[in-house]
């Protein structure tokens, strides 16, 4: 309607701030501080994200992509778990491997929390040695975290219910900084492999992604669904 | 209760304008996640694929874009003309090396990018580049800091509109440019930390902030001018 009508900072400022402060009046400070701690930037409630605490029970493609990715979790979360078990790191890469590990576990337990029964079971997992060596652990990192970043960016548009994509918005940016942290600790300062390679990052569909952990043949058993929802749609790791 | 930046701030914070845009930003997060509850739009096939260098996501129709995502895709034009400013700013200065000179023109093409993206996408109705006055901050002393704060900002101001955006299409090209940021971030904070300090990746999962606070935190850094 008013296509010649180009904005300036100021104005794009000025309806921003009246619009949001208007959006923030719905809630007091004091009322948010009894629902949870307030800790390191994030709303906490029983150790977990605010966001994860889902409302309305999500609908069934909502279950199936938060199985979905609980089942990348419970790859990631196991993996880094044996590399610490194993102690074969030393250096940046054991730094890398010991945090990225919590973030892993925390996503898992985020995860089956908001999916309550309709959580699939963790799988049983084969890393065929890659938790070994620095080597095999940094290039098998690299790859699972590249893996992760595009399969969550795969869903954004899949996902129905507000909460549940604020719940995976939470984890994508998490899932891409591990992946530029291991590849700026392989590069080594060079920049190759770069921590950043493309201005967009590409994503994955579910079919894509679960080929190539497929491929890997890390998982030896199919994650499958609880007994409480037998038909609840899990995909299928194994094919 | 420390924002992750909180060091790197204290550092290029000569009058505390920054410290209390971030104060606000902390805030306002709480607002945030209450509020952002938003309907989902319907699926969208695929997402990444790139025409030429611009991802299909921002291969829209103009014109056909809500209000609401207009003015979204606005905000994160400035954001991105602010960053690709500093970054080219940072370059032709020449006092960079190293890692920090590799990451700075890397950086700089994905921030030009992004701007060529959305710019295209809005059509007309883009907002135009504001003046820009970087100070000292593109300089070897400050670079690595205020991209660092750059960064995290960029993340946390496209999380936190991802609840808002009704277009599928243009949900997916903001998830594209997120997880880039989201990379930046991580890679800054790991040449500033130098495998030791600073954490590239210090929470397990990320906060959005509001376009209130996001704008506050960068109105105090005076970079805007106009």
């Amino acid at each position: 309607m008013h296509n010649d009508h180009i904005p300036t900072f100021s104005e794009l400022d000025r309806d921003g701030a009246i619009e949001e402060a208007a959006a923030r009046a719905g809630v007091t400070r004091s009322q948010f501080l009894r629902r949870g701690a307030f800790v390191g930037g994030g709303l906490i409630i029983g150790g977990l994200p605010a966001a994860f605490s889902l409302a309305q029970a999500p609908g069934k493609g909502d279950v199936d992509i938060l199985n979905y990715a609980l089942t990348l979790e419970y790859l990631e979360a196991a993996f880094y778990q044996q590399a610490v078990d194993k102690g074969a790191l030393n250096g940046q890469l054991a730094r890398f491997a010991k945090i990225v590990a919590e973030h892993e576990q925390a996503h898992v337990e985020a995860l089956e929390k908001a999916l309550g029964s309709k959580a699939v079971k963790e799988p049983k997992f084969d890393f065929k040695g890659t938790t070994d060596s620095p080597s095999t652990f940094g290039d098998t990192a690299k790859l699972l975290e590249d893996t992760g970043v595009k399969a969550y960016q795969g869903q954004v548009t899949n996902i129905k219910a507000g909460a549940v994509l604020q719940a995976a918005g939470s984890i994508l940016p998490i899932e891409a900084r591990h992946a530029a942290w291991i590849a700026s600790i392989l590069s080594d300062g060079s920049g190759s492999p770069s921590p950043a390679p493309d201005a967009f990052n590409p994503s994955a569909d579910m079919a894509a992604i679960l080929s190539a952990v497929e491929a890997t043949g890390f998982i030896t058993t199919e994650s499958g669904s609880s007994s409480a929802s037998p038909s609840s749609g899990t995909p299928s790791v194994a094919g | 209760m420390a924002a992750p930046h909180e060091d790197a701030l204290a550092r290029i914070d000569h009058d505390g304008v920054i410290r209390e845009g971030i104060e606000a930003v902390e805030t306002a997060a709480v607002g945030q996640t209450r509020s952002s509850f938003f309907k989902r739009g319907s699926a969208l096939a695929g997402a990444g694929l790139a025409l030429g260098a611009i991802p299909a996501g921002f291969a829209i129709a103009q014109g056909g874009l809500p209000k609401g995502d207009v003015k979204i895709l606005n905000y994160a034009l400035t954001l991105e003309y602010l960053e690709a400013a500093f970054y080219k700013e940072a370059i032709d200065k020449g006092e960079l090396s190293g890692e920090s000179q590799i990451f700075a023109e890397v950086v700089a093409a994905h921030e030009a990018a992004h701007v060529d993206a959305l710019k295209q996408t809005l059509g007309k109705k883009a907002i135009k580049s504001p003046k820009v006055d970087f100070g000292g901050a593109t300089g070897k002393s400050k670079f690595l800091e205020t991209a660092q704060i750059l960064e995290d900002t960029g993340v946390a101001a496209y999380l936190g509109q991802a609840g808002a955006i009704k277009t599928p299409a243009v949900l997916s090209a903001a998830a594209s440019i997120l997880s880039v940021e989201a990379r930046h971030a991580a890679w800054v904070r790991d040449i500033i930390g130098g495998g030791k300090g600073v954490n590239p990746a210090p929470d397990s999962f990320e906060m959005p902030q509001d376009m209130a606070a996001i704008l506050d935190a960068v109105k105090g850094t005076g970079f805007l001018k106009g």
